[in-house]
C-alpha cells in the first residue's frame, strides 16, 4: 500500500528522467508512450494505495512513511516523508487517473510537433511534482512541489518559445505565481520560528496554542500562496493569458490539477484556517468575488480557450468558496467532477481546433455538430456537467456547494448564498452562448473550407480519453447522493472535519433554484443566438468585461510601469556614468597618478642630495628620540 | 689645557657640516661638489675628535683617521670619473646627468 | 694666560675654518674653491692640534692638504674648470629646500646631541701628554682595531685599481 503510494510519486519521475536522457535516441512517438505509461503505472499505484487505504480501519486512515531526513538543524527536521491518507489518496488519483488520460491524448494532439520529446519530459516532470505536491507528509515538501509545478507550468506554457505571446504569458504565470511562493514562504518560515516544525501532525497540534496574531499571519500567507496558484481575485490576470501553451497543457494544469492545488492547500491546511477565522472567510469572499467575475467576463470572450479558462477561475471560486466556509468534502468533490468536465471541455475544444488547423476564434466556428458529431456529444456533456443539470457531475458537487452556504447562515452565508445563486445564472449563460456559438446553427464558411480536409474528428489516442471523460462526466457525481449515500464525503470527512453540513431539504431546495437559475441562463443564450446577437447588449458594459475589468491594465500601473522606470533610470543613473565611467576612471586614474609620481623622478642629483638630506634628518630624529 | 668644550666644537662642527651640505645640494660644478663632500666629512672628523678628546678615548680619533683613508680613496674614484667625463665630451654640469629621469 | 691664548686661537682657528668653507661653497672658479679647501683644512688642523690630536693633525695637513688636495689642483687644471653660474638652473623652489634641509640638519645635529648627552659634554676627561701622539694610535691600530686597518688598506688598494681602470679606458673610447 505504501509501496504503491511511493510508486506513483516516483513513476513519472522516472518517466521524466528517462526521456530526458534518452534524448534524441528515441523516437517522439515513444517518448509520449513512455510519458504515458508512466503516468498510468503511477495511477496503478494510486488505486493499490487506495484500495489499501480503504482495507484500514478509520483510524488507522493516517500512514507516513519517511525515505530519509532531508534536512536537520538543532531541534528542526525535516524528512522526505509522504502522508497517505483519505485526502491524499484521492487527490492522486485524481492526478494520476486524469493526467494520464490527457498525457494519452496528448500523443494524438501533439503528434507532429519538432519538440515532442520535451512536451513529454516536462509533462512528465509535471505530474510528478503535482503528486509531490499532494503526496508530501509536510510543509516544506509541499512548497517543493509547489514551485516545481510553477517552474512546469512556466516551462510548458512557454513551450512554443518561438511565439512572443507565449513566453510572455510564462513570465507573467511565473512571476505572479512566485509572489504567492513568496507569502507561502513566509508564511512557513513563522512556523517554523512559532512551533519548530513543519509537519502537518507538529503543525495541527501546536496551532492552537499559537497566538491569535500569529496565526492569522500564517494563514495569510498560505491563502496568498493558494490565491496566486489557483488564479483568483487579484492575482488572477496570469490564467487566461496561460492559454498559450498547447491545450493539453491548459487541461491538465490549468484546470484538472494545478490550479487547483489552492484548494487542497486550504483543505489540508484546515486546523491552521479554522484557528484563523478571519482568513478563512476571505478565501470564500474571494473565491465568490471571483467567480462572478471571471463568469461575467466570460460572456464576453471570442476565444474557445479562454472562456473556458474564465470558466475554470469561476469553478475554482466556488472550490475556495466552500473551503472558505469549512465544507471541505463537498470543495474536494468539485475538485473531482470539475477535473473531469474541464479536462473534458479542454480537450474537446482541442479536438475543435486541431479539426480546424489551429484556428481558437469561435466567431469563426459555427455548425460543427454536423462535421464532429463525436466531439459535439463530449462537449455538450461537458456543458451540462459544468452548468450543473442534473444527473450530470457538476449538479451534486456545485450544489453541495451552494446549499453549504445556506447553511453557515448569517450575514456572510447569505451573501455567498446569492452570490453563488448567480454564479449559477452565469455560467449556464456563458457555457451555452458558447456551445451553440461553435456547434450549432449554419456551418460557418471557415468550417466548410476545413471540414472537407477529411481526417475524420481525430486519432484514436485523442478520442479514447475523450470518451472516457464524457463517462466520467456522466456518472461521476454519483459518488454524492444527498439523502441517499454520500461515501465520497464520509472518505474526505475522515482527514478534515467539516464545519457546515446541509441538511437535505436545504441541498434539494437549493438544487432546485440553482438548476432554475441555469436554465434561464440556457434560455437566455439561445434566444440571443437564433437572434443573432450577444448576450450583453450595452457597449459600456462590453468593454468593460472585455477588458477584464481593466485588472492589466491597473496592475500594469501599479507594478510594471514603476519597475521599468526604475530600471531604465538605475541604468542611465547609476550603472552607465558610476560604474562604466568608474571603471575607466580606474584606469586613466592610476595613469594620472603614476605621471604624477613620476615627476618626483627629476634624474637631477642635486634633487637626490636634497632627498637625501631631509631623510637623514628624520632618521637622525627617530634613531635618537627612540633610543 | 682648558679650552673651549665640546659643546663649542659641536656648534662649529655642525656648522660645517650645513656649509658642505648647501654646497653639495647646490652647486652645479662636480669638482666643487666633491670640494664640499670633502668639508663635510671634515666636519665629522672634527667631531669625532672632539668627543674622543672629551671622553679620554681613542677611537674616535682611529675612527677620524679611517674616515681621512676612505674620503682619500673617495676623492680620488670622484676625480677619475670627471676625468671620464671630460675625456667623453660632456659638460661638467650636474644637471646636465639627467639619463635617470622619469 | 694659557687659557685666554688657547681661546684666541680657538676662535682664529673656528672662524677661519668657517670662513674658507663658505667660500669653497660660494666662490665660482672651480681653482679658488679649491684653494679656499685647502685653507679650511689646515685650520682644521690646528683644531686638532688644540684636541691633543697631534698625529691627526700631521696626517691631515700631509695626507688631505698635501696629497689629495694637490690631486685636486691637478684636475681643476687640467680641466679648465669652467667658471659658470654656480646657483643658477635646477627645478624651482630646489634653493629653498635646500637651505631648510640644511639648517635642519644643522640644527638636528646640535639640539639632538645636546639633548642626549648634554650633561656628559662640560668636562673633558684627564689626559695623559701622550694622548693622540703616534706612538698611542700605532699601538691601537695594530692590536684593539686591528681590523679596521687591515680594511682601510684595502680600501686604498680598491681606490688605486679603480684611479687605473678609469684611466685607461682611453684607447677604447677614442676609437669608437
Amino acid at each position: 500500500m505504501i509501496a504503491g503510494a511511493w510508486i506513483c510519486l516516483l513513476s513519472p519521475l522516472a518517466g521524466a528522467v528517462a526521456i530526458t536522457l534518452a534524448g534524441t535516441r528515441i523516437s517522439r512517438r515513444t517518448a509520449g508512450w513512455i510519458a504515458t505509461l508512466a503516468t498510468f503505472v503511477a495511477f496503478a499505484g494510486a488505486l493499490v494505495a487506495f484500495f489499501g487505504l480503504r482495507g484500514l480501519n478509520p483510524d488507522d486512515r493516517e500512514q507516513m512513511s519517511t525515505a530519509y531526513t532531508w534536512l536537520a538543524v538543532g531541534n528542526f527536521k525535516v524528512d522526505m516523508q509522504i502522508l497517505l491518507d483519505t485526502l491524499s489518496s484521492t487527490m492522486m488519483l485524481i492526478v494520476s487517473g486524469v493526467g494520464g488520460l490527457i498525457v494519452w491524448y496528448s500523443m494524438g494532439y501533439m503528434a507532429g510537433d519538432d519538440e515532442e520529446r520535451r512536451y513529454f519530459a516536462y509533462m512528465s516532470l509535471f505530474v510528478f511534482s503535482m503528486l509531490l505536491l499532494v503526496q508530501a507528509g509536510n510543509f516544506l515538501l509541499m512548497l517543493v512541489g509547489w514551485g516545481l509545478v510553477g517552474l512546469a507550468s512556466y516551462l510548458l506554457i512557454g513551450f512554443w518559445h518561438q511565439r512572443a505571446e507565449a513566453v510572455a504569458a510564462a513570465k507573467k504565470a511565473f512571476v505572479m505565481n512566485a509572489f504567492g511562493d513568496a507569502t507561502f514562504a513566509l508564511g512557513l518560515v513563522l512556523l517554523v520560528w512559532k512551533t519548530g516544525t513543519l509537519t502537518f501532525s507538529g503543525v495541527f497540534d501546536q496551532v492552537g496554542s499559537l497566538d491569535s496574531t500569529i496565526v492569522n499571519l500564517v494563514a495569510l500567507g498560505l491563502l496568498g500562496g493558494a490565491v496566486a496558484k489557483s488564479a483568483q481575485i487579484p492575482l488572477h490576470t496570469w490564467l487566461p493569458d496561460a492559454m498559450e501553451g498547447p491545450t493539453p497543457v491548459s487541461a491538465l494544469i490549468h484546470a484538472a490539477t494545478m490550479v487547483t492545488a489552492g484548494v487542497y492547500l486550504l483543505v489540508r491546511a484546515s486546523p491552521i484556517f479554522e484557528a484563523a477565522p478571519d482568513v478563512q472567510h476571505l478565501a470564500a469572499i474571494l473565491g465568490a468575488v471571483t467567480l462572478l467575475v471571471a463568469g461575467l467576463v466570460a460572456l464576453v470572450q471570442w476565444d474557445i480557450k479562454r472562456v473556458i479558462a474564465y470558466s475554470t477561475m469561476s469553478q475554482i471560486g466556488y472550490m475556495f468558496l466552500a473551503a472558505g466556509l469549512g465544507a471541505y468534502g463537498y470543495a474536494i468533490f468539485h475538485l473531482m467532477t470539475h477535473a473531469f468536465f474541464k479536462a473534458l471541455l479542454f480537450m474537446s475544444a482541442g479536438l475543435v481546433i486541431h479539426h480546424l488547423g489551429g484556428e481558437q476564434d469561435i466567431r469563426r466556428m459555427g455548425g460543427l455538430h454536423r462535421a464532429m458529431p463525436k466531439t459535439h456529444v463530449a462537449f455538450l456533456v461537458g456543458t451540462l456537467a459544468l452548468t450543473g443539470i442534473p444527473i450530470f457531475a457538476g449538479f451534486w458537487s456545485k450544489d453541495g456547494i451552494i446549499s453549504s452556504a445556506l447553511a453557515t447562515g448569517g450575514s456572510l452565508g447569505w451573501t455567498l448564498y446569492v452570490a453563488a445563486l448567480v454564479g449559477a445564472f452565469l455560467t449556464g449563460a456563458y457555457s451555452f452562448r458558447l456551445y451553440f456559438t461553435v456547434f450549432r446553427g449554419p456551418e460557418s464558411d471557415f468550417v466548410a473550407a476545413h471540414a472537407h480536409e477529411g481526417h475524420g474528428e481525430g486519432p484514436r489516442s485523442m478520442l479514447i480519453p475523450v470518451g472516457v471523460l464524457t463517462v466520467l462526466a456522466t456518472i461521476g457525481g454519483l459518488v454524492v447522493i444527498p439523502g441517499v449515500w454520500e461515501p465520497f464525503l464520509t472518505w474526505i470527512d475522515e482527514t478534515a472535519e467539516p464545519l457546515v453540513s446541509p441538511t437535505v431539504a436545504q441541498d434539494y431546495g437549493t438544487s432546485a433554484i440553482a438548476v432554475t437559475l441555469a436554465v434561464i441562463g440556457y434560455y437566455l443564450a439561445h434566444r440571443a443566438f437564433l437572434a443573432g446577437r450577444q448576450l450583453v447588449a450595452r457597449p459600456e458594459i462590453w468593454r468593460v468585461l472585455e477588458r477584464k475589468f481593466y485588472f492589466d491594465e491597473l496592475y500594469d500601473a501599479l507594478f510594471y510601469r514603476p519597475a521599468a522606470a526604475l530600471s531604465v533610470n538605475l541604468r542611465t543613473n547609476v550603472e552607465e556614468p558610476v560604474i562604466e565611467r568608474s571603471l575607466d576612471e580606474i584606469g586613466s586614474g592610476t595613469i594620472t597618478v603614476g605621471d604624477e609620481v613620476a615627476r618626483a623622478q627629476t634624474g637631477l642629483l642635486r634633487t637626490y642630495a636634497v632627498a637625501l638630506a631631509f631623510a637623514v634628518f628624520i632618521l637622525v630624529v627617530v634613531f635618537v628620540a627612540v633610543r | 689645557m682648558a679650552g673651549p668644550d665640546v659643546g663649542w666644537y659641536l656648534i662649529v662642527s655642525a656648522i660645517l657640516f650645513g656649509i658642505g651640505a648647501l654646497g653639495v645640494m647646490l652647486r652645479r660644478s662636480p669638482l666643487v661638489v666633491l670640494l664640499s663632500l670633502e668639508i663635510m666629512l671634515n666636519a665629522a672628523n672634527l667631531i669625532l675628535i672632539a668627543f674622543s678628546r672629551q671622553q679620554g678615548n681613542l677611537d674616535g680619533q682611529i675612527f677620524a683617521l679611517a674616515v681621512m683613508a676612505v674620503a682619500a680613496a673617495e676623492v680620488a674614484i670622484g676625480l677619475g670619473l670627471i676625468v671620464a667625463m671630460a675625456r667623453r665630451r660632456l659638460a661638467l654640469d650636474v644637471d646636465q646627468a639627467d639619463a635617470l629621469r622619469g | 694666560m694659557g687659557n685666554v691664548l688657547v681661546w684666541v686661537i680657538w676662535f682664529v682657528a673656528a672662524g677661519a675654518c668657517l670662513g674658507t668653507g663658505v667660500a669653497v661653497v660660494s666662490l665660482t672658479n672651480p681653482f679658488y674653491s679649491a684653494l679656499a679647501l685647502i685653507g679650511n683644512l689646515a685650520s682644521l688642523a690646528v683644531l686638532f692640534l688644540l684636541l691633543s690630536a697631534e698625529f691627526l693633525a700631521a696626517a691631515q695637513v700631509l695626507v688631505y692638504a698635501g696629497a689629495v688636495m694637490v690631486m685636486f689642483l691637478f684636475v681643476v687644471a687640467y680641466l679648465g674648470g669652467r667658471a659658470d653660474a654656480p646657483w643658477a638652473g635646477g627645478p624651482p623652489l630646489l634653493r629653498a629646500a635646500a637651505i631648510v634641509a640644511a639648517a635642519a640638519l644643522l640644527v638636528e645635529v646640535v639640539v639632538v646631541l645636546g639633548l642626549a648627552w648634554g650633561d656628559e659634554l662640560t668636562s673633558p676627561a684627564d689626559v695623559s701628554t701622550s694622548f693622540g701622539s703616534p706612538a698611542e694610535i700605532g699601538e691601537i691600530f695594530l692590536t684593539d682595531h686591528l681590523l679596521a686597518f687591515e680594511i682601510t688598506s684595502i680600501v686604498l688598494l680598491v681606490a688605486a685599481v679603480g684611479g687605473v681602470v678609469l684611466g685607461t679606458t682611453r684607447e677604447k673610447e677614442e676609437g669608437a
